[in-house]
């Protein structure tokens, strides 16, 4: 195996020195994107993904890390999504700081997390799933219904956009793709780092062991709410950039639909590894704002050649869950650990007969 | 948004629409919690499998000229095929499911079927998409509907149709699982899979049996749903699959007569919310109990207190 | 996988999901193009964005208005009105799941303006999602102009000031139909006068549109004389309104009045009002039924049903002859609500593009010039008859049609035509 580079910050010492080197580069090509790409709806796309990667992020500390299968997640993502409109559109005439509100509503939304997983945490796997997807189905009936506050099923539209140095973002993709791509590296450096620290073991021990790491003398029950408000906290960010980009909200963007979506990208790219994860959120977003709608547009230019009036017609984004739901069941037949897994996942998930593939 | 009807005098007409749907929900409840009984699994798909069964049984009836058809008893007996056939099909495709999606992952960790089971339901509501569009599907009322009036409570004969089709089907599974040798092999299988095999039990052939079942009842709840309501939706089945599992958690997952109970006490709240506060407030009534049930009494109004499995 | 960790399935990824991006870059994104076929070079086409709801129980609206907007774009080409240049019309859905959404509607405005060629946009349908997209089209200086929104607050008071709170004193948002404060006075009336009706119960969607629509009726009906009973909301997605309609039918009202679309669940109340022994009570709605998929879902139960539509049912005045007859040539389908409000819509913008043309030599003009001729149309010979827009950008021709339905057709009544104030 290759020199680790001793002298890198932030952990990144960890890593062997091609490793830095190729992260690097793509690092780089990633921040040159807008030059190399002109059209801005592909900026968009791509901006867009961010929001997919920081839910994704979130749900697998939940999922991935600790093993707690959450089916609600796109609530945390609608209290984040709500909390900054609140404050910052007409609807009560507030016009807070974004960047202020860009942390209060991960607060919010963390501390919606210890709310909904204190009771809930000492259920079992499946239980907890259907726990989490009450509280998925409940919290954006309630945005829906308390429209004295929320704006009932019309949400809130003419959310304010960020502005930095006197620069309003306004609707141009470019800012919003930079904003995704400097909070997704903070976030993923913070990630690495917290993957191999004390709690990240934590949340890894209750994950293989539940019964064994309260044994050791683990309080699982801290874990498990630490796991939740963290994960929960990287959707209230996803929820305050998603609101700003879009200008509009309302509880229809925030169904369990949403909450699948994620799911299928960490199922997709292997829960609990977070290159894994990133590849996931990458596919599943592409899929979503780039490929499908330009497969629509294939598949009118097919009908229209051979005169198949379904062809010509069809939209191609209205099947997209057929594609999640086909992913989910593929992935779990034959490849359970993911594109990506890490090498403890795959091990668990394989026959326990077969020793585990050394990293 | 909270006002208080005064709905005491229309009390017994809503207790009538609750049962209604409370039958409905019972009979999906019931697949659900056969299969949890069995297999521990949360068979997502099972409301779509619902949904499946009204989209057969309109396919079906389809095919017949009903228009050209008054006899009544001839009807009625187009019904009861309609119905057996729709559940022999549903009966079948979730036999399917279980055999292409579940059977391979039975002994993976307990979050990979449930995962898979997201993604059946997932494609079943889209090929319903595909099949009948994403709009409402009218559904062929042919039967002649009768109003009854006892008091100043009135009901139709459709109403009658839910409550008496779901009663005969739970008696019938009763019967079924408490008095045959198969669902001896049922109650056994659920006890202790690896001890049933070594009875010689056939363990797969059980579960096999118990998701044909189970689908076959979606199936009979598919077909009374659409003559109730006249219409059916290809999304229908995620709401109603969701309900229906909240109605088996509160009788107890596992517990066939739990199940049933479950149904109708869901039926009747959501009615009663509907009924009494608002509409907007009736789904959000059963999730609520949902998340009380599994919070505080997780194994709900008649299942015992299983321990913790290590 | 041996030795490969970390940072490296890191850079493997990011690589993959770079690749994906890129060969989606190849192409240019965007909706359904009405005449894609063209093999005009890129700088001489210029297009009409349409943002409709075209799949599920909103497409029964929707794709009426659609044709409306494609046959503008194919006339205004065969009529060479923007010489120079080829029209085409680029049409997104803004339905999910068959309904319409804010949220899509604005991902949808996002998606035009980023593509330098739409120079106007037809649409909204529904009024909850002009709200979402106003602030977008006002933000970014891009016209919008909806064939068939009728909540009065998206142009007038201080709401319609919020919605365009980047430029206030700039409209980008027009629309050719009247609104919600005259076409639900006008139901109630003629619920209350010409029917009879006296005892109303009020059930909305608690939409923009749903709720602002059945609040103007059951004013009205109350200075008529009317009694309103009570003012329900009912959630899109709903099933079974059994419950509440047993509620209903113990009030014992006359006339049933639903604020809301077919999709929102229109239909379905009208379906299961029998099941709760309201089969003989009035139903009434407004445009938002006035639609085939209402016809279809109700079934038999679509009697004694009345909407009203507030535009002028084209089939009646002499300018739409033409109109007609290409639509029926075109698509071999009826016309629906406003199939000419979307015909119009587009051939506002197009003309007030042609006149940029020209004012800019012949060449692509800007999405403002565009707006600026917009802003000054005094006035506008349509299809749907003269008008102008007024300083609110609302149309000056105001008339409410009113219609039954009789079980598979909805029969044209009578319709009140309104001044320009």
């Amino acid at each position: 195996m290759d020199r680790r580079v001793t002298w890198l910050p932030f952990g990144l010492s960890r890593y062997s020195g091609k490793q830095v080197v190729g992260g690097g580069l793509i690092v780089i090509v990633l921040a040159l994107l807008p030059y190399l790409d002109s059209n801005s709806s592909h900026i968009s796309a791509v901006a867009d993904a961010g929001y997919i990667l920081l839910l994704a992020f979130g749900l697998n500390i939940i999922v991935g890390y600790t093993g707690l299968l959450a089916l609600g997640f796109a609530a945390f993502f609608a209290i984040g999504a709500y909390t900054y409109a609140f404050v910052a559109s007409p609807q009560f005439g507030l016009h807070w700081s974004f960047w202020i509100m860009l942390v209060v509503s991960a607060a919010v939304a963390a501390a919606f997390g210890v709310i909904l997983g204190a009771p809930t945490l000492r259920l079992r796997g499946d239980y907890l799933a259907i726990v989490t997807l009450g509280f998925g189905e409940i919290v954006p009936q309630l945005f829906q219904n308390l429209d004295k506050w929320t704006g009932g099923p019309d949400g809130i539209a003419a959310v304010d956009q960020p502005t930095l140095f006197g620069y309003n973002f306004g609707f141009n993709p470019t800012p919003y793709y930079y904003l995704y791509f400097v909070v997704i590296c903070i976030c993923l450096l913070l990630l690495t780092n917290l993957r191999y620290s004390r709690l990240g073991r934590t949340w890894m021990a209750i994950r293989e062991d539940e019964l064994a790491a309260e044994h050791m003398g683990i309080n699982t029950t801290t874990a498990k709410l630490l796991a939740f408000s963290m994960g929960a906290a990287f959707a209230g960010i996803a929820g305050v950039i998603y609101a700003a980009k879009l200008s509009t909200i309302s509880p229809s963007g925030f169904d369990f639909n949403m909450s699948i979506m994620i799911l299928a990208a960490i199922v997709l790219g292997g829960m609990g590894n977070l290159s894994g994860v990133l590849l996931g959120g990458g596919i599943i977003a592409m899929l979503n704002f780039l490929i499908l709608p330009q497969a629509s547009n294939w598949a009118h230019a097919l009908g229209t050649k051979l005169n198949v009036a379904f062809l010509m017609s069809v939209d191609l984004t209205q099947y997209r869950f057929m594609l999640y739901g086909i992913i989910l069941v593929l992935v779990m037949l034959f490849r359970p650990e993911g594109l990506l897994p890490s090498a403890t996942v795959r091990a668990e998930l394989h026959d326990a007969g077969k020793t585990p593939e050394a990293a | 948004m909270f006002e208080l009807h005064n709905c005491a005098p229309q009390f017994v007409q809503q207790l009538i629409n609750g049962v209604a749907l409370g039958g409905l929900y019972a009979l999906i409840a019931l697949g659900y919690t056969m299969v949890y009984g069995i297999i521990e699994l949360i068979n997502f798909a099972h409301g779509d499998v619902y949904t499946l069964g009204s989209f057969i049984s309109l396919s079906i009836l389809g095919l017949i000229p009903l228009a050209s058809i008054s006899n009544p008893t001839v009807l009625a007996l187009i019904a009861v095929a309609v119905i057996i056939l729709a559940a022999l099909l549903c009966g079948i495709v979730g036999v399917l499911i279980e055999r292409l999606a579940y059977r391979r992952l039975r002994n993976a960790p307990r979050l990979a079927p449930l995962i898979t089971a997201i993604g059946v339901s997932l494609i079943l509501e889209n090929i319903m998409q595909i099949w009948k569009g994403n709009s409402e599907v009218s559904f062929p009322q042919f039967l002649p509907d009768n109003w009854h009036q006892i008091g100043s409570v009135r009901f139709d004969d459709r109403s009658l149709l839910v409550v008496v089709v779901s009663v005969v089907c739970m008696i019938l599974l009763n019967l079924f699982v408490f008095r045959t040798k198969l669902g001896k092999a049922m109650r056994a299988t659920a006890q202790d899979r690896d001890a049933a095999q070594l009875m010689g039990i056939n363990v797969n052939s059980t579960i096999a049996w118990t998701f044909f079942i189970g689908s076959a009842l979606a199936g009979v709840a598919g077909f009374i749903s659409g003559m109730y309501y006249g219409t059916t939706f290809f999304l229908n089945g995620y709401q109603a699959g969701l309900k229906a599992f909240t109605a088996a958690v509160l009788g107890g997952i596992g517990n066939i007569t739990g199940a049933m109970l479950g149904g109708f006490v869901i039926g009747i709240v959501e009615t009663m919310t509907s009924g009494c506060i608002s509409d907007q407030w009736s789904e959000v009534a059963v999730f609520a109990i949902l998340i009380l049930t599994l919070v505080f009494r997780p194994s709900g109004l008649l299942g015992q207190q299983l321990p913790e499995k290590v | 996988m041996l030795g490969i960790t970390g940072a490296r399935r890191l850079s493997i990824a990011a690589l993959l999901a770079l690749t994906l991006g890129a060969t989606g870059c190849s192409n240019s994104s965007g909706g359904s193009g009405a005449n894609s076929s063209s093999g005009a070079a890129q700088g001489n086409i210029i297009k009409i964005g349409a943002d409709l709801p075209i799949s599920g129980a909103d497409a029964s609206d929707g794709v009426p208005t659609k044709h409306g907007v494609e046959l503008a774009v194919i006339d205004a080409n065969k009529r060479n009105l923007v010489p120079g240049f080829t029209l085409q019309a680029d049409i997104l859905d803004d339905a999910v799941n068959g309904v319409h959404d804010p949220n899509q509607g604005a991902k949808n405005i996002q998606a035009f303006a980023s593509d330098a060629a739409v120079l106007g946009i037809v649409g909204p349908f529904n009024s909850n999602v002009a709200k979402a997209e106003i602030p977008l089209t006002n933000s970014l200086g891009i016209a919008l102009i909806s064939p068939s929104n009728t909540n009065p607050d998206l142009t007038k008071g201080a709401s319609a000031l919020e919605l365009r709170r980047s430029n206030p004193q700039s409209i980008t948002y027009f629309r050719v139909c009247a609104t919600d404060d005259i076409q639900g006075p006008v139901g109630a009336d003629y619920a209350y006068k010409d029917r009879g009706l006296r005892k109303a119960y009020l059930i909305d969607d608690n939409e923009t549109y749903g709720r602002g629509v059945s609040d103007a009726w059951g004013a009205q009906f109350t200075a008529d004389g009317g009694t309103v009973l009570a003012h329900d909301h009912i959630t899109k997605g709903q099933q079974d309104f059994h419950a509440l309609l047993t509620r209903a039918q113990g009030m014992n009202p006359d006339v049933l009045f639903y604020g809301g679309t077919t999709s929102t669940g229109g239909g379905l109340v009208r379906k299961q009002m029998g099941d709760s022994g309201m089969a003989s009570t009035a139903y009434f709605g407004a445009d938002g039924i006035r639609n085939a998929e209402f016809l279809r879902v109700a079934g038999a139960t679509a009697d004694n049903v009345y909407g009203t539509v507030a535009a002028v049912n084209a089939t009646t005045i002499p300018e739409a002859k033409t109109f007609l007859a290409d639509y029926q040539a075109q698509f071999n389908q009826p016309v629906g609500s406003y199939s000419a409000a979307g015909y119009t819509s587009a051939m506002v913008i197009i003309q007030a593009i042609a006149k940029a043309v020209k004012e800019n030599g012949g060449k692509m003009p800007s999405r403002d010039d565009v707006l600026t001729n917009l802003r000054s149309v005094k006035r506008f010979d349509s299809i749907m008859g003269p008008f102008a827009f007024d300083a609110n950008g609302d149309t000056t021709n105001k008339i409410i049609s009113i219609y039954g339905a009789k079980k598979d057709v909805w029969v044209f009544l009578t319709q009140r035509k309104f001044g320009a104030k």
